[in-house]
């Protein structure tokens, strides 16, 4: 018998095959469709021709405009909510894993968060940062979003330090460690593919947020999100523009998610125990 | 001084189920002691009480003359080696062992020297840089081994650290754990589920089941006086018989009848202890190694045993068979003979009980019926 025995027949895996491409191109299509437009003089966006000419003209009127600024904000607000959001989900996240810290109702309270719709939030917020003066600022809108990660990092962290065996943090005890010195020289460093993973979502996260953005921000602090939404003016939507814009947004998040495969696949605590 | 004591200790986890329960037992300073006893049984869990690292439900817990109850595990001065070995994924070796070290403040110059000479021990001299990852099983467990040992503690709690060693390393590094034990003269508790281990290396063993400790002494005062059955069952492979007879007072002497012509006359020495008990269905426990292919002197009365399988180990052969009990059910015996016995499986041969160190149980209660030592009496 040849090893082709073994393999459906030639028509099911073409069907299989078929199925499969098509589900890609629908996925990739579009993605291609606004690189393709951000490249192509705005005048020819809707041409159906492949591709009429080569252009960087998009690009050049978005960066002329604000658009670079918001870039700009929009990593400063990203970044620093999770670098200050990061510490504090550690900590929660490693006393929820381990200790009965809260019990039930704090376990809860952190899911119920999350389930509220982001518009019931929204009012509370502003009128917070109004009264500490804090609206149409980048530092209101790195703690509103530092906030909203909190839960959502402690949820992922809790779970990476619950699959630490517990056994590590008793040799470090056994050591001569204190509670604090395990968790600090044991648990951190074990689990740093787990923060970096827990760190880029929260990124991604803040990174694609809208809604609060468009609240809270002025026309000085304006995120991606919002920058892009305004390109949708009275005269119309500008598609060359947009495309460029979305092409320019999606960089981040292609690079990012290159990063997260690397830390989840990589094992936490492989080789420590048996 | 690191006498440990246990008084009436118990754990009860949150689920409601007893880890360990009242158990009482004193460890004298620089006691080798074995913890034997079926998974399950508690003894992780007591040695995690001892270690401090799980609190205990109720009874007390001294090291020395101090109460360690509420005693963090680092002031205790105990070395652990888990049973899963635990080591730190992102230290080498050489760090995995300088930890404990480094914690307790020791210098730099006093880790590396300590290290080096710890793994030179244990034949880990060449993988110092290595990350516990590109450690083989074996590998990895004297790493644990050695992170204990380097600090020198005043207990040594080692929780089946051997078991993951092929047969020659695991017999080196029980020489070398006896070696270390006598020179250094710490308090040691070692689980383990090898007999060998068991009977060889500890001044006393402890046998627990289900939570609680069943018995505790000498090896040899255990393996020839077992309190009950479990014990008897336990302890040494092949397993003691243990055979359901009836016990009958027959023209003035006591008779252990198991049916069908197996009939063995209890020694003078230990009728006074179990003549109360003529009359009654007890178990009847004979060690496979107290029956000989040849008669040895008055000691020894004889019996036919029908043999179904032979076992040639080399050095011995394991006969197993059956006798008396009638045609219906008949009783299983091992018998345990020197490499010089010719039997065939399908004969039935006569062989020769030694009822000396033989022993009755009660059924009922699954205890030993008390009769006089063999043992110091010997
Ligand atoms: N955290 C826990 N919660 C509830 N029950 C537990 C917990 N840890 C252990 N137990 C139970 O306590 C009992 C004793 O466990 P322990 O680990 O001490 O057994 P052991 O004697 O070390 O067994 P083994 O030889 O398999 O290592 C077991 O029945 C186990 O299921
Ligand atoms: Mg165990």
């Amino acid at each position: 018998m040849s090893a082709d025995a073994d393999k459906p027949p030639i028509a099911r895996r073409v069907a299989l095959h078929a199925g499969l491409i098509a589900m890609c191109l629908a996925i990739v299509l579009p993605l291609l469709w606004v690189l393709r437009v951000s490249f192509v003089a705005p005048e020819q966006s809707y041409s159906t021709t492949l591709l009429p000419g080569f252009s960087t003209q998009n690009y050049q009127a978005l960066l002329s405009g604000r658009f670079g600024r918001s870039y700009l904000n929009s990593i400063v607000v990203s970044l620093g909510s999770v670098l200050i959001a990061l510490p504090f989900a550690a900590m929660t996240g490693y006393a929820f894993a381990r200790f009965s810290t809260g019990g039930r109702f704090a376990r809860f309270l952190m899911l119920a968060t999350q389930m509220l719709p982001p518009v019931a939030l929204v009012l509370p917020s502003f009128t917070l940062l109004k009264g500490l003066a804090l609206t149409n600022s980048l530092t209101g809108l790195v703690l509103v979003y530092a906030a909203l990660n909190l839960p959502f990092l402690t949820w992922i962290l809790m779970g990476f330090f619950k699959a630490i065996p517990v056994d590590l943090e008793w040799a470090a005890l056994t050591d001569g460690a204190t509670a604090w010195g395990a968790f600090w020289r044991i648990v951190l460093p074990v689990s740093l593919p787990g923060l970096a993973a827990a760190g880029v979502l929260g990124f991604i996260l803040s990174w694609n947020e809208f809604l609060f953005a468009l609240v809270l921000s002025g026309p000085s602090t304006q995120t991606i999100p919002v920058a892009l939404a305004a390109l949708q003016t009275s005269n119309g939507v500008q598609i060359g523009n947009v495309a460029a814009g979305v092409v320019l947004a999606i960089l981040p998040l292609v690079v990012a998610s290159r990063f997260i495969q690397r830390f989840l696949v990589e094992g936490l605590t492989y080789g420590s125990v048996k | 001084m690191a006498s440990i004591d246990l008084r009436s200790v118990s754990k009860l986890y949150p689920n409601g189920s007893y880890g360990v329960r009242d158990v009482d037992l004193r460890i004298e300073n620089g006691e080798f002691v074995i913890f034997l006893g079926p998974s399950g049984c508690g003894k992780s869990t007591t040695l995690r009480m001892i270690a401090g690292l799980e609190s205990i439900s109720a009874g007390d817990l001294f090291i020395g003359d101090r109460n360690m109850n509420r005693v963090p595990p680092r002031d205790r001065n105990v070395a652990v080696v888990f049973q899963s070995y635990a080591l730190y994924p992102h230290m080498s070796v050489r760090a995995n062992m300088g930890f404990g070290l480094k914690m307790r403040g020791a210098t730099g110059e006093e880790i590396a020297r300590k290290t080096e000479e710890t793994a030179a021990l244990l034949g880990l001299g060449q993988l110092l840089d290595r990350k516990p990852a590109a450690l083989s099983g074996g590998q990895r467990q004297r790493v644990a081994l050695g992170r204990a040992i380097v600090r020198e503690p005043d207990v040594f709690l080692l929780d089946e650290p051997l078991s993951n060693l092929d047969a020659q390393l695991r017999a080196e590094m029980r020489l070398e754990l006896v070696k270390l034990h006598r020179r250094l003269g710490r308090t040691t508790i070692h689980v383990t589920h090898d007999q060998v281990e068991a009977m060889t290396m500890g001044d006393r063993i402890c046998i627990m089941r289900e939570g609680r400790l069943i018995q505790a002494g000498r090896p040899l005062d255990i393996y020839a006086d077992p309190v009950n059955l479990f014990v008897a069952r336990f302890l040494a492979s092949p397993a003691m018989n243990l055979l359901p007879v009836r016990l009958s007072q027959e023209a003035g002497s006591l008779v252990i009848d198991g049916g069908e012509g197996l009939r063995f006359t209890v020694p003078a020495r230990h009728v006074a202890a179990y003549a109360p008990h003529a009359g009654t269905q007890v178990i009847f426990g004979l060690r496979p190694e107290d029956i000989y292919e040849a008669p040895q002197g008055a000691r020894t009365q004889p019996f036919a045993l029908r043999v179904t399988a032979v076992e040639a180990l080399g050095a011995e052969i394991i006969l197993s068979g059956t006798a008396g009990g009638g045609t219906a059910r008949p009783l299983e015996i091992t018998a345990r003979l020197s490499r010089h016995a010719r039997v065939q499986a399908g004969e039935t041969v006569t062989l020769h009980a030694d009822l000396l160190p033989a022993h009755l149980f009660d059924p009922v209660s699954e205890t030993a019926i008390a009769r006089p030592s063999l043992r110091g009496a010997a």
